[in-house]
């Protein structure tokens, strides 16, 4: 009693500690995505410009940045943005366009107010404040620079105002949309214009005439809000709804002529994670556009949105901003393409030193000399890694292990010739049976069964599960009654062995004469016959299946009803053999596991992967059996073990092959040559386990009428693969390393991915080192759950516990 | 006279590699009956016992168990032995299991009853063998005479039609030896029909109802238990003798 007491609560609960280390540390490690570990920091930094009011508009021009806003607010910074003087003021007028070039700065608030600062950076105040008096009926929406004295304003029912330094000059072309946007190439007389409706007018005189060019269609109910023409080549424009537009040189077209929306591909929200597809319009609202260089682009709107393209628009990450999301930016003022502000409502003024990106979209190079980037670069591809070996592993140990007991049952099996001869008629026929129809029983079976499957998944209750044509059951009961009436169980006499011999070694003998021509046909000479199983694989099967047929035969024929031992003379020696205690299941198990353990390894890699062809052999079928027609809307993880599509509609790809076992050849064959292989090795380990069980439990199990089988599975095995766990771990163990050998096949598994780590870093120590590291990991956690399962299913009172 | 149970017929066995262990041994057991088998070893004894359920096949001769051959290929092996309980000198419990277990493993899977009902049962033929209060222990938790008991209990629950006893005292310490020999003779006196392989002479003579000497593969001396005190042969006695020296 007092050892059952010990074998109890308290005990058990420090064993789950012990396990719940190594399974918490593997979890921390999965659980390593890449935002907790990537830092990212915002490349905006808030500077105090000394005012509350909103600021509207920003300028930089030689080495000064000005910001303009309501209630006569001028800002200038002559140190990039980081400290700002407002010693400037015009109290009384809202400045919110503004334009600059030439030395000067050009501002003007709605009703017409325009002053010109001229001669920026030579430390003076100098204002051109004597421009007449706006003659427009409409408000102004924009304003433009032509020359150091010379503008172009547009506003409201299609005006366009031309200043040529003394005079306003009306240019309108008649339209009455609203006219929002207007920009001119710096030194040069081209210009455009984008407004309501889709509007877009260019220049190529300096202003003096606007001609009509054509958005795209789908553009012709918005307001295009910013146009930007940054160079002869390149124009952008965006609309009020999130649409980028891009214009370049088309041949001898220039710049303007042709509009194309640009499809964003991703977005990526404030401080990196997940994307989402962006289709052609921003998540969000835009209202200013700033261009850095032909492809580089900023955006910027309400509802704190800042945005950084460095693909003209393909793929849009938002900034993380150092104020309130609730901020509205209303303009860029950039120096060069990396350093200037953003100002926005409330006197927000942003700096950037880096066009405001992110670490994770940015220019930084990184340098793998310094270890924490180097570990930050490789390990997520040593997880990838990590995870694709855990997945061969795991069904290479399920597999090596079912192979394993089948294996060993087959080489423990008692089951001589004598057992097979003795096969009473009903049993006879049943294999007969069984040999022909199973087969194709099986065949139609397991589609059958998957189909039926899939189907009750759809449809529910109201499928009707479509049945296997072979009826294999109710022909052999039928047999079975049948025998029972002729009284058929006595088994077959010595006439009928002698007939069955006969007939085999016909059978035998004609399988070898009919396969010995392809043989010679291969034209060998001497020892290279050796090689004729691969020359030509299934005659040389044919031949051996026909001797081992043709042997057995002759067994049978020579049957004269004493099943015992032989003595045969051969000369002066004397044999003593007895052919009937060959034991047929034993001889197939063995050849499996001579040819399994006498050949390497990597060797079988790369027969079963590129020469057999496995992967493709296994995919070409499963991937009809799994098709995405029946998949669709059926798929559940059961289904995914073998094949995931891609489902999302709007993918290019549809209904391609994403993920499971089925999607890569590799996987496929990595997992049949680890788990062939390991099962002949688990072969030998449990059959040895077998052997240690007294024959007497097996007696025992006989005695109280348990068939073979049962007592095989009742009483030997139970007991035989406790026995057998500290061998097995070794074998698990050593299943895991030799995983590594998946990369000879393009298996992107742990040592793979530290080979391309190494071609990428050129960080040799660091890399293996953390390869090493990771399969420590691996295997260690392995051996602890097999140490914590070797103690739980200890059986009480028998043997001594192992591990620590 | 009662029913002839198990007949033996000129039973012959040669092992493989020539040894001729039993060379025509023939005996019956009616209902009820105990036979006990005595004699040196190396005499047959065990493997006439093993002969009869077919853990060894003969080479030669009949079984028949309630006038049906039982010793061809024809006859259900699985379904025989079921109705012949075997008891083994080494106990044979199937280690991983629990008491209760060892015993309604072949009720739940060679009578096909439900693991409940099958429990019952087990637990009514651990009372009788006086081990209901172990149910729960694992056999490596019990001593020797306990094993012996519940082995007895695990072959008594198939509700056999003859028992089969192989030495099932000479593995254990002498002390223990009592309570089984109680249990086997509760077992004569309900009317168990038996035969027992023992080197018990005492218990030969006591519970059984008929007495078998063998030698070198043969029934060298067989008659009712008085045969062990007055024995007939120059063999008998040598052997009697040597014992109880």
């Amino acid at each position: 009693m007092a050892s059952e007491a010990s074998y109890g609560g308290g005990r058990r609960f420090s064993r789950s500690v012990k396990l719940l280390l190594p399974i918490s540390l593997f979890l921390l490690i999965i659980s390593f995505s890449g935002a907790s570990a990537q830092e990212v920091r915002s490349g905006w930094e808030l500077v105090d410009g000394g005012t509350d009011s909103d600021l509207q508009t920003a300028e930089a021009i030689n080495g000064e940045i000005w910001a303009f806003g309501d209630g006569g607010i001028m800002l200038r910074s002559l140190d990039g943005g980081s400290t700002w003087l407002g010693d400037v003021v015009t109290e009384g007028y809202n400045w919110s366009h503004s334009d600059s070039g030439y030395d000067s700065i050009l501002i003007a608030t709605d009703d017409g107010v325009t002053i010109i600062l001229e001669n920026i950076g030579d430390g003076e105040d100098n204002r051109n404040q004597d421009i007449p008096i706006f003659p427009g009926q409409f408000l102004i929406n924009d304003v433009a620079l032509t020359g150091s004295q010379e503008f172009v304003t547009v506003g409201g029912n299609g005006e366009i105002w031309q200043f040529d330094g003394e005079d306003w000059i009306n240019r309108s072309v008649g339209i009455t949309n609203d006219l929002l946007s207007i920009s001119f190439l710096d030194g040069e007389e081209i210009g455009l214009i984008s407004g309501e409706d889709g509007i877009i007018l260019a220049t190529s005189n300096g202003g003096l005439s606007w001609d009509y060019r054509d958005a795209p269609g789908e553009l012709s109910a918005v307001d295009i809000v910013e146009i930007e023409y940054y160079s002869s080549i390149r124009a952008y424009a965006i609309s009020e709804d999130g649409h980028i537009l891009k214009s370049s040189r088309e041949g001898s077209l220039a710049v303007g002529f042709v509009w194309s929306i640009v499809e964003i591909e991703r977005e990526y929200p404030a401080g990196g994670g997940d994307w989402s597809p962006g289709g052609t319009e921003l998540d969000h609202d835009a209202s200013s556009l700033e261009v850095l260089s032909q492809t580089k682009i900023m955006l910027a709107g309400p509802n704190g949105y800042l945005s950084l393209s460095l693909d003209g628009g393909n793929i849009v990450s938002q900034q993380m901003i150092p104020v309130s999301n609730e901020t509205s930016f209303n303009a860029f003022a950039m120096q060069d393409g990396f350093r200037g502000v953003a100002v926005g409502d409330g006197g927000v003024i942003l700096r950037t030193e880096d066009a405001g990106s992110e670490e994770l979209v940015g220019f930084e190079v990184a340098d793998f000399g310094d270890f924490g980037q180097f570990v930050d670069y490789s390990k997520e591809r040593l997880m990838d890694g990590l995870v694709a070996t855990a997945k061969i592993v795991f069904f290479g140990i399920l597999m090596g292990f079912s192979l394993g007991i089948v294996l060993s049952m087959l080489k423990t099996s008692p089951t001589t010739l004598k057992n097979v001869a003795q096969t009473n008629r009903y049993q006879l026929l049943q294999f007969l049976v069984m040999g022909t129809l199973g087969p194709l029983w099986v065949i139609l079976k397991v589609p059958l069964s998957v189909l039926n499957i899939i189907g009750r998944y759809g449809a529910g209750s109201n499928y009707r599960a479509i049945e296997n044509p072979i009826k294999l059951d109710k022909i052999l009961i039928s047999i079975k009654d049948k025998s029972a009436q002729i009284a058929a169980s006595e088994p077959l006499n010595i006439f009928a062995i002698r007939f069955m011999g006969t007939i085999l070694i016909v059978f035998g003998v004609y399988r070898i004469i009919s396969n010995l021509d392809e043989i010679s046909a291969l034209n060998l000479d001497g020892w290279e016959h050796i090689y004729s199983p691969i020359g030509a694989p299934s005659s040389v099967f044919w031949i051996i299946f026909g001797l081992a047929i043709a042997i057995l035969g002759g067994i049978f024929f020579s049957c004269n009803g004493d099943f015992s031992i032989r003595d045969l003379k051969v000369g002066k020696a004397e044999f003593s053999l007895n052919p009937w205690g060959i034991r047929p299941l034993n001889t197939i198990a063995t050849a499996y596991t001579d040819i399994f353990r006498n050949t390497p390894l990597l060797v079988q890699f790369m027969f079963i992967h590129f020469g057999f062809e496995l992967g493709r052999r296994m995919q070409d079928p499963g991937l009809l059996l799994f098709n995405f027609e029946y998949l669709y809307g059926n798929a559940n993880f059961l289904t995914d073990i073998f094949v995931v599509y891609e489902t999302n509609p709007e993918s290019l790809a549809y209904g391609r092959p994403i993920g499971g076992i089925l999607e890569d050849r590799a996987y496929i064959s990595a997992i049949f040559a680890l788990g062939l292989n390991s099962g002949a090795y688990q072969c030998e380990t449990i059959r040895g386990a077998i052997a240690a069980i007294p024959s007497g439990q097996m007696e025992a199990g006989r005695s109280i009428g348990l068939n073979y089988m049962q007592s095989m599975r009742l009483v030997v095995m139970p007991q035989a693969v406790r026995i057998c766990i500290p061998p097995l771990g070794n074998e698990m163990v050593n299943l895991v390393l030799n995983s590594s050998l998946a990369m000879i096949i393009g298996y992107a598994e742990i040592t793979r991915q530290g080979k391309l780590i190494v071609a990428t870093t050129f960080q040799v120590f660091w890399t293996w080192g953390m390869v090493l590291v990771s399969y420590f990991l691996i295997t260690w956690t392995l051996a602890l759950f097999l140490r914590y399962l070797e103690e739980k299913t200890r059986i009480p009172g028998l043997g001594i516990s192992g591990g620590a | 006279m009662s029913e002839i149970i198990l007949s033996v017929k000129d039973m012959e066995k040669t092992y493989v590699g020539g040894v001729h262990a039993v060379r025509g041994v023939s005996f019956e057991v009616a209902e009820g009956d105990s036979l006990a088998i005595i004699g040196s070893s190396g005499s047959g004894k065990s493997t006439v016992l093993r002969c009869i359920n077919r853990l060894i096949e003969p080479t030669k001769g009949i079984v028949q168990l309630k006038g049906e051959r039982i010793n061809t290929p024809a006859a259900g092996i699985n379904d025989v032995r079921s109705r012949i309980g075997m008891v083994f000198q080494s106990f044979e419990l199937f280690a991983h299991l629990r008491v209760i277990d060892n015993v309604s493993l072949g009720l739940i899977h060679v009578r096909g009853m439900r693991k409940e009902e099958a429990e019952s049962e087990a637990r009514k033929v651990l009372e009788r063998v006086d081990m209901l209060d172990r149910v729960d222990a694992y056999p490596g938790n019990l001593s020797g005479g306990q094993k012996q008991r519940v082995a007895i209990a695990r072959a008594l629950a198939m509700k056999p039609e003859v028992m089969l006893f192989d030495e099932p005292t000479s593995a254990l310490d002498p002390e223990l030896i009592g309570s089984v020999l109680e249990t086997i003779q509760g077992l004569a006196e309900e009317g168990m029909t038996m035969v027992v392989v023992t080197h018990e002479i005492g218990f030969a003579r006591d519970v059984a109802d008929r007495v078998i000497y063998m030698d070198q593969g043969l029934v060298a001396e067989e008659g009712p238990s008085s045969i062990i005190d007055e024995p007939k042969t120059e063999r008998m006695m040598e052997f009697l003798s040597s014992i109880n020296d």
